[in-house]
């Protein structure tokens, strides 16, 4: 399911971290003594924090046996992008979080533990080698991925761990990894508290079932397995820094986990398909009489469907949906699944790409029923965080021209109101329909020929030469083919941007030299796919 | 295109406290026969509509300030500080006698307002002030408060600046005076005049004590309030209703086909319905003068008195509604002239008014919906950073207005929350939606949403919005049945607003 961007959602949840990253204000998860760090990050051990009580932990009805022999600790090295200078390569991270063996000589973790990685290690419990790995799989809609170690005898020792079920509220679980606060392994116990779809901070796009558990977590316990009767319920990947909320943290359940694991069976992850619909509760009376239901709690309300998406030309706004694949959903939009209450997407959830979904439902007070093929729109991915791409460009008279994107707009922490709003609303109202890329004028390298320039920094590109230009490629395309006088019409009232040509090609050199620009564009996002980046119908 | 940067925003200048200690100046003969100080105090109760809860007004305020007595029995004050008056009251500073006041004229966007005593007798024995027009840059003005005793306490500063900038109000920008000023905190200084040679040069329009910056509502536009004031009907500063951009970028000017190195700005935006509008003005056109004045590729004229000033002032300060203005354009190189006569813009004529203020704010209560016609007074209602935290669809709708809503003549009726009732179970998280429709008819006013409410459908009102959940229903019959237990539970003396 995808978080349809709400205004003034972002607060609470971007203060959540992510562990195992270098991401504020969690206290530095990367290892402390690790030299050559790069300039500015000296790393040191984090300040003593306030020294709170610990619950005393009950003891595990059954004892979890040698987690020791399961679990290890990854070492990792990413290189994050530049959006502000995308020419770069980026800055160097690294990182260390833990996994867990799994049947198949595989390790699994969180996605944010090895995404944008270049070089991974893992070490295992009374063993002074560091493994090279590398990644097989990684799924960062929802948090996990697979990595292997090359290395024949490293699984011979390690005991793969089983998969159990959603364990009880109230049930004891523990925690294990490598937190903050010493080098070897470490184990927490807490209890279920909470069992709930939750915003994944790591795509920061896409919601599904979490577990809340009240075992201390911390920057490193990140991919670590959370036990409870000698198996697997969850992986432990995100919780609140300790100045938003205490003692909550969360874990990734096994329904997700094992999601991933049927989808990657092919040999390929195909991502989360989504019915891209928006739908409201059916809580009201007079609302309910009006749409024609009965008195029994049923239905929700179908407010938009996004153009292009799955759903699209199947339902419409105003149809209220009685029941997903036979699961009568009640008006709070929950269904009963295998004795639990979840919100009626887990049907959907637990599917994959190219499975359908059927309803039943009333329109225009009839009933009906609607099946619909499911895929992952692409519109989302504008609103969620990328990784392992590069990001997209073009400089051209040392105007640099950048797609509108989550990344892309946290790197410049813009302010601007209508940057906001198209980025906020690009699904909503459909902005992706005219603009695929929203091209935003987004920063400009001085040069004689764009001293005048500097107004029009943070526009949205409309038009060059009387012609829409929809996608950044089509903006390259008129770059490569410029007649002597550009004219870009920017969104809104403001002048037009007009450039000469010749004056454009003259300072080309001078100004990539000057401003050590390697490359001027960049138009794939994985280096060699050779994809477009909207290669789906939508 | 520029962002206007801001100081503090107003200027309340805080009693540092103190015993209030009589003291009876020693009086010669002599010096009672001096003039007295064409100061007096205004003392102003007033109440703010409360925008979040618009049936009813917010607790009671009072500012005591300076007004500065002119002639004809006039006392000058800025429009801040008898906004949403209750009660204006003028005090002779050394006698302490008081009087009831009205507000005479006012005028939101110049930050101007005068007001007269009841007691037509009141200001005998003052000496109006006199108004200075030519202050310059380098000129030493004087701000005038009282001490307590009502003795003068006079600060000297030094102009350092003038030049257009936005008023509290922020409808276009207008002359300022920029004065480099160690204030003292008073009691009774919200509106501190500035005096040149013991004239008039200037009023307090905001002061920033860190950088000891004072901004000044200057003489000119003091002048030209009076003028206008004088008229049968105050009709406000005119505006021509275009946006511009300088033509230093030579491919602009190459494009605008503007040869050699002349001046003038270039025309972005013509709004519909404006002056620049009827008189022809177009998108692409260059502005390379305005009267007799030439306009550099900056947008600056040359002001006889101050130098290079943006031409804004010869549409604002120099000239009235009402006035024909010349307009020299280059239009595909051509030389044209276009007559624009000007016109002052009223902020109901805006789709989101840039100020709703000394009027109770309209709205319309449907069974717990409270519907709300959006206008920045609306948003300002989240303080002072309103930018930033009022909802940000709303911010956009009113920054963007006239490129939205190109028709103009109309408003945004939003949702602007939900009172919990039976009739509303359900809907409680809605708020800042748009409507677009109620009972299938098109809303662009309360008025049209009060009509449409009387025409349900089959008994039930169908409400649609432009965001999510794009459809909401009440019960026409519930809704009414319920009405007086609503305005019981929540304090609302009246369902709607429309006046």
């Amino acid at each position: 399911m995808k978080r349809i961007f709400v205004i003034g959602y972002a607060a609470l949840l971007l203060a959540s971290v992510s562990y195992a990253q270098d991401s504020t204000p969690a206290p530095p998860p990367v290892e402390p003594q690790v030299p050559g760090q790069q300039p500015g990050a000296s790393r040191s051990t984090p300040p003593g924090q306030a020294v709170v009580p610990v619950p005393v932990p009950i003891a595990p009805p059954k004892p979890n046996g040698p987690v020791q022999k399961s679990l290890v600790r990854i070492t990792a090295t990413s290189v994050e992008p530049d959006y502000r200078a995308p020419w770069n390569a980026g800055g160097l991270q690294r990182g260390v979080g833990a996994g867990f063996v799994i049947s198949g000589n595989r390790i699994m973790t969180n996605a944010h533990v090895v995404a944008n990685s270049r070089y991974i290690t893992v070490e295992r419990d009374g063993d002074p080698n560091k493994y090279p790995a590398t990644v097989q799989f990684i799924a960062n809609d929802c948090d996990l991925a697979l990595i292997t170690v090359a290395a024949p005898d490293f699984f011979k020792n390690m005991l793969p761990l089983k998969f159990g079920g959603i364990p009880a509220l109230e049930s004891t679980v523990s925690a294990y990894g490598y937190p903050i606060g010493g080098e070897r392994m470490s184990v927490t116990t807490g209890i279920v508290s909470r069992i709930d779809f939750q915003l994944y901070t790591h795509s920061s796009v896409d919601q599904h079932l979490a577990i809340q558990i009240s075992a201390q977590i911390n920057p490193g316990n990140s991919g670590g397995p959370v036990m409870q009767d000698g198996k697997v319920v969850g992986v432990a990947f995100q919780g609140y820094s300790g100045d938003v909320a205490q003692g909550v943290a969360y874990m990734i359940p096994t329904p997700v986990m094992n999601r991933f694991l049927k989808d990657i069976s092919n040999g390929h992850y195909d991502e989360y398909p989504d019915l891209a619909i928006t739908y409201a509760k059916l809580q009201n009376p007079a609302q309910r009489k009006f749409l024609g239901l009965k008195d029994d709690d049923r239905g929700v309300l179908v407010s938009s469907v996004i153009p292009g998406g799955p759903s699209d030309g199947i339902l419409r706004s105003g149809d209220v949906l009685l029941a997903i694949d036979g699961h009568p959903i009640a008006s709070d939009a929950n269904v009963e699944l295998e004795g639990e209450r979840a919100q009626f997407e887990e049907v959907v959830e637990r599917k994959f790409k190219g499975d359908s979904v059927k309803f039943d439902m009333l329109r225009n007070k009839q009933p009906t029923t609607a099946t619909i093929k499911l895929y992952k729109p692409w519109p989302y991915s504008v609103q969620g965080h990328s990784y392992d791409v590069r990001p997209r460009y073009v400089l051209y008279g040392g105007l640099l021209f950048q797609p509108l994107n989550l990344d892309m707009l946290e790197a410049y922490r813009t302010t601007d109101l209508r940057l906001r709003h198209f980025f906020e609303y690009f699904i909503l109202e459909q902005i992706y329909l005219q603009h695929p890329d929203v091209i935003v004028l987004s920063n400009i390298l001085p040069d004689p020929i764009n001293t005048y320039l500097a107004p029009y920094r943070g526009a949205i590109v409309d038009e060059v030469n009387g012609k829409k230009v929809r996608t950044l490629d089509e903006l390259a395309e008129t770059f490569a083919h410029a007649p002597d006088q550009l004219v870009i019409r920017m969104i809104g009232d403001g002048p037009p941007l007009v450039l000469d040509r010749t004056k454009v090609e003259a300072a080309r050199e001078r100004i990539k030299a000057r401003y050590n620009v390697a490359k001027e564009q960049n138009l794939e996002e994985r280096p060699g796919s050779g994809a477009p980046a909207q290669a789906n119908k939508i | 295109m520029l962002k206007r940067s801001l100081i503090a925003f107003g200027i309340i200048l805080v009693a540092a406290g103190g015993t209030l200690a009589k003291k009876e100046p020693a009086v010669s003969a002599s010096a009672s026969k001096q003039k007295q100080l064409a100061l007096v105090r205004v003392n102003v109760t007033g109440q703010s509509y409360d925008y979040f809860r618009p049936w009813q007004k917010k607790a009671p305020f009072s500012k005591r300030a300076l007004g500065a007595v002119l002639s004809k029995g006039r006392v000058l004050v800025t429009a801040d500080l008898v906004t949403n008056q209750n009660y204006v009251e003028l005090e002779r500073a050394e006698s302490g006698e008081k009087t009831a006041a009205n507000v005479q004229v006012i005028d939101y966007e110049a930050n101007l307002a005068l007001l007269e005593p009841a007691e037509k007798t009141f200001l005998d024995g003052i000496t109006p002030l006199e108004i200075t027009p030519d202050t310059v840059v380098g000129d030493r003005l004087a701000a005038w408060q009282l001490e307590p005793t009502g003795a003068l306490l006079a600060t000297e500063g030094l102009v350092t600046t003038v030049q257009m900038m936005p008023y509290p109000i922020d409808v276009g920008q207008f002359l300022t005076y920029r004065v480099s000023i160690p204030m003292q905190y008073r009691e009774n200084s919200y509106t501190v005049p500035l005096v040149k040679n013991n004239k008039l040069a200037g009023l307090l329009l905001r002061y920033d004590s860190r950088s000891q910056l004072l901004d000044a509502i200057p003489a000119p536009i003091i002048t030209h309030f009076l003028k206008e004031a004088e008229s049968q009907q105050y009709r406000g500063f005119p505006s021509a209703g275009f946006s511009f951009f300088p033509t230093r970028d030579p491919e602009l000017r190459e494009f605008a086909e503007e040869k050699g190195k002349g001046g003038g700005v270039y025309v972005t935006n013509v709004e519909p319905g404006t002056p620049a509008m009827k008189a022809g003005l177009q998108v692409g056109d260059v502005v390379t003068a305005v009267g007799n004045h030439e306009i550099d590729q900056n947008g600056n004229y040359v002001d006889p008195l101050y130098g290079k000033i943006e031409f804004t002032n010869l549409l604002t300060a120099h000239a009235y509604a009402g006035d024909v203005v010349p307009f020299h354009i280059q239009r595909n190189s051509k030389p044209m002239q276009l007559n624009v006569t000007l016109e002052h813009r009223d902020a109901k004529d805006y789709v989101s008014p840039p100020y709703y203020l000394d009027q109770p704010p309209r709205y319309y209560v449907l069974g717990g919906l409270i519907f709300q016609e959006l206008s920045r007074q609306y948003l300002k209602e989240w303080g002072a950073n309103w930018q930033r935290e009022a909802p940000q669809r709303l911010v956009y709708f009113d920054h963007f207005q006239s490129e939205l809503f190109p028709e103009r003549n109309r408003r945004i009726v939003i949702l602007s929350q939900v009172l919990p009732a039976n009739s509303t179970i359900g809907y409680d998280d809605l708020a800042y939606l748009t409507v677009t429709k109620v009972n299938g008819r098109g809303i662009k006013s309360l008025d049209d949403l009060a009509e449409a409410v009387k025409h349900p459908i089959e008994g039930f009102i169908k409400i649609e919005t432009e965001e999510d959940p794009k459809q909401i229903e009440l019960d026409a019959t519930q809704v009414a049945a319920e009405a007086p237990e609503l305005q019981e539970n929540y304090g609302i003396s009246s369902l709607q607003r429309l006046q």
